[in-house]
């Protein structure tokens, strides 16, 4: 593969260097070079979620014929600042009779499980923290993980609403899962293998959505659902469950939810624009411009079908992803397979 | 509070036990203060008791120290959605019972006031159906447009919520050219809104799922319950008091009683989506044909009915709203009582609950369409 | 084809979404509240009170407290006018009842106070002397 000549790739090489001279150490300088990918994660999760949070407002508020938050700062873009704020100053209170290892930890897992989930992505090309070649497998091991701290935070939470809200978790994560893997074992299939910048280069001609068009609305609904977004956000379905799992957390552990939800849904996102949209490629502009563009595209579509859906029920969410949406995966599969056995006959 | 004893000794057939989740008092979807103690297995509801009385003010016992007169503000109160049709129910019995007649020009106004505060009260029912299925857009274009008739009631009466617009012998000011104008403007955008809440809210697969198919009840069993208004006409009976007992001028206009077949929960709400281009139909030819002439009659001062009872009995959006009064022929009433719709559509709430699981509890009470000032009273 | 009414769903809150919002940002900007608007508190003119009380006996929830005097020349006069805000049902009752169309509402929503005392307004406060 020829050198990347992405500018995160030189920052890097450039911190490395200086580093390497003013140690002497080469381990010192990859030590450093990897804490500062870490670095970057992390400032990008935290950034998204700053921003997400604002904007998901204004979209929010824009739909709705209203204006959103616009007193703090021009255009209110201080809003996030003020509620990280309150939620640090807010009172910690935990319920009595909580199992307290299980509840606190909830949250924590979560939030670590949605920042591991972005290991695997190609920002721009060679941006991406460890190119494994089972990258994409690896993203939907370790998102598969988020169930358990919902299971956890849920019945840790010795309240009746939490509990039913982390069943209802359960029962939904997993049925969405396997649609979800199905819909992009398609996009493995056509590619030939599991790495992401693998699968990135291979739509260097044609993105993958002209391709597998089934697999892209089967995985935007089953991220949906992963992502306890509306229509399938009844996990934490705020008129009867009041918030599910979450309703005993205050201040900073409510907040590491949600922005565990954000990650998700950046991360979700990320891996349908690396997927189904291109990855980073793009004329003119830099690649990492390409995907934040297109980041940003499927970000808005998952916000305005937030605003738009009345919520689906349990039975009912239950029966389409196990009759509709898997039968429809499996189906694409098949399809793929035949065309790829047509097309590209195995000399 | 008594303890709760559960069905079945608290197992099911399964060997697993039941629990009680408690919809309390405070919950962003009950409609107001309703407090509804549920027994479930797993998510399935096996018994659902409402328990009311948490906004009662003692409106009926207050009614005794008040003359006829001052009780009007108060009836505002009861259902505060649709304050004129209650004011008019009060009205016609008051004048029912003393004997009064009411101009023609009053008439028609009082039957243009109750068919657009039907209006008002089945777009707020719309907005918050939706709100607690999910939808909360479809919340915001509801309330939106329901801003359209609060501007009127604003400029017809002072008062945005509580009118008190009508009066025992006719109705408290004229109508003035600007609001004919406003209203034929409303009257004009509102299929316009009809629209958009299709696209929005009705025509959603999602929305129809859930409300289809849930809670199928005979009508007949909803009759013996005491159920009324658009909850008994979407399972079939066609029994609307505009219809059936005429009060006012009813007979004089021409109008569809949307009746269902099936009588689910999505009947219970599209009967008062269908109502809403009813009440407009009433109130185009209400306008047609406003003569000119008195708005008040000319009653004395002190209003002091003979002896004696009546019942009057009114189509507010909820149902029928009733109105029992004994009189002892001084300024004030010996007795009234009420009998208030939701009160009676609320003790449905265990039959259509059964068997149904949590999230249909929620659109179970939202196509109700409780308000919980008019059940305590 | 399933899934054209969420089509349509979408296209609603898009075509809102890029539309003029409904907001009037206050307390920047205020909406007008028309000429009826019952809001605020009594506002009495004592030119033309006669001081007949018909007010405070039209009132369902007693919100008027008043009495009135006797002035030299041997007329009623408003000795005291309190409107107490908490009881008050904005009815109209009182402005329909008084004779001499004396009292007013001030059309001032902005009412809320820190003390419950703040709110029964002394409606004869700050006006000239009785006739």
């Amino acid at each position: 593969m020829q050198e990347s000549a992405s500018i995160w790739i030189g920052l890097g090489r450039a911190l490395k260097k200086c580093v390497l001279d003013a140690t002497g150490t080469p381990w010192l300088a990859d030590f450093v070079h990897t804490l500062a990918g870490v670095v970057g994660i992390l400032t990008l999760i935290l950034l998204s979620a700053l921003i997400l949070v604002y904007l998901e407002r204004k979209v929010c508020a824009w739909m709705q014929m209203r204006l959103g938050p616009n007193r703090l700062g021009p255009y209110g873009i201080f809003q996030t600042i003020a509620d990280i704020i309150k939620l640090m100053t807010k009172e910690d209170i935990q319920p009595a009779m909580v199992s307290t290892v299980m509840w606190g930890l909830a949250p924590i897992l979560l939030f670590m499980v949605a920042m591991t989930t972005y290991a695997v992505i190609p920002f721009d090309a060679g941006v991406i923290f460890a190119d494994l070649n089972i990258g994409i497998f690896f993203f939907f091991a370790v998102s598969s993980q988020a169930t358990l701290p919902m299971l956890m935070a849920g019945w840790a939470s010795n309240n009746k609403y939490s509990m039913v809200g982390g069943m209802r978790s359960v029962a939904q994560m997993i049925s969405y899962e396997i649609p979800m893997v199905f819909s992009v074992l398609g996009v493995v299939m056509i590619t030939g293998s599991m790495k992401m910048s693998d699968i990135v280069q291979a739509q260097e001609g044609l993105w993958f959505i002209v391709t597998q068009p089934v697999a892209f609305v089967v995985y935007i609904i089953a991220a949906t659902a992963e992502t306890n977004r509306t229509p399938f956000d009844l996990v934490e379905a705020e008129s009867e469950l009041v918030a599910g799992p979450f309703t005993e957390y205050s201040g900073m552990r409510w907040a590491y939810f949600f922005l565990a939800e954000y990650a998700f849904m950046v991360g979700a996102s990320c891996i349908a624009a690396t997927l189904f949209l291109g990855g980073w490629h793009g004329p003119w502009l830099p690649g990492w411009i390409w995907f934040f563009i297109k980041v940003s595209a499927m970000i808005f579509l998952f916000m305005w079908f937030r605003w738009t859906f009345p919520r689906i029920r349990v039975d009912q969410l239950m029966s389409f992803g196990w009759k509709v949406l898997l039968p429809l995966s499996v189906a694409n599969i098949l399809v793929t397979g035949i065309g790829l056995w047509l097309f590209f006959p195995l000399s | 509070m008594a303890q709760m004893k559960l069905e079945h000794n608290g197992t099911t057939p399964a060997g697993t036990e039941l629990y009680c989740l408690n919809m309390g008092p405070q919950h962003p979807s009950t409609h107001g203060v309703l407090r509804v103690m549920l027994e479930l297995d797993g998510e399935t509801v096996v018994k659902a008791t409402p328990v009311l009385g948490y906004l009662h003010r003692g409106i009926e016992k207050l009614a005794e120290v008040r003359t006829y007169p001052q009780f009007i503000p108060y009836t505002d109160r009861l259902d505060y959605v649709s304050s004129m049709c209650n004011n008019l129910a009060y009205c016609q019995t008051v004048e029912k019972l003393a004997g009064i007649e009411v101009p023609e020009r009053a008439e028609y106004i009082r039957v243009m006031m109750a068919e657009l505060n039907r209006i008002a009260s089945h777009m707020l029912f719309i907005g918050a159906t939706a709100l607690d299925l999910g939808g909360m857009t479809g919340m915001m274009y509801t309330f939106r447009d329901r801003e359209y008739i609060l501007d009127l009631f604003n400029l017809a009466s002072g008062s945005r919520l509580t009118y008190s617009y009508v009066r025992i012998g006719g109705v408290m000011n004229d109508i003035s050219a600007e609001f004919i104008t406003l209203l034929r403007k409303f009257l004009a955008d509102l299929p316009g809104m009809l629209t958009e809440y299709d696209n929005l809210i009705n025509g959603n697969e999602i929305f129809q799922a859930r409300l289809k198919g849930v809670s199928i009840i005979p009508a007949a069993q909803l009759v013996s319950l005491g159920v009324t208004g658009p909850v008994l006409r979407a399972a079939g009976l066609r029994d609307d008091l505009r219809v059936k007992r005429p009060y006012g001028i009813y007979e004089r206009f021409h109008f569809n009683v949307p009746t269902g077949t099936v009588g689910d929960n999505w009947e219970r709400y599209m009967m008062r989506v269908l109502e809403v281009g009813e009440s407009a139909k009433i109130i185009a030819q209400a306008l047609e044909g406003l003569p000119e002439g008195p708005v008040m009659a000319k009653i004395p001062k002190v209003i002091k009915p003979p002896v004696g009872e009546v019942y009057h009995a009114n189509e507010t959006p909820r149902g029928e709203l009733g109105f029992y009064i004994v009189s002892d022929g001084t300024t004030k009433p010996y007795r009234l009582h009420i009998r208030r719709p939701t009160f009676y559509n609320l003790g449905s709430i265990e039959t259509l609950c059964r068997g149904v699981k949590i999230a249909d509890v929620a659109a179970v009470l939202a196509v109700l369409d409780p308000c919980m000032g008019e059940a305590d009273a | 084809m399933y899934g054209i009414g969420l089509l349509k769903g979408l296209s609603v809150t898009l075509r809102r979404c890029f539309s003029k919002p409904n907001t009037v940002e206050y307390p920047e900007e205020r909406l007008p509240v028309g000429p009826m608007f019952r809001g605020g508190c009594i506002d009495l003119n004592l030119d033309k009170c006669i001081a007949c009380g018909l007010c405070a006996m039209a009132c369902p929830n007693s919100a008027i407290d008043l009495t009135t005097e006797k002035s030299e020349s041997g007329k009623k006069v408003m000795a005291r006018y309190f409107h107490r805000l908490p009881v008050c049902m904005y009815c109209n009752y009182c402005i329909e009842a008084c004779p001499t169309q004396a009292i007013h509402w001030t059309q001032n929503y902005e009412m809320s106070a820190l003390q419950h005392a703040d709110l029964i307004i002394d409606c004869m406060a700050g006006k000239g002397g009785s006739r």
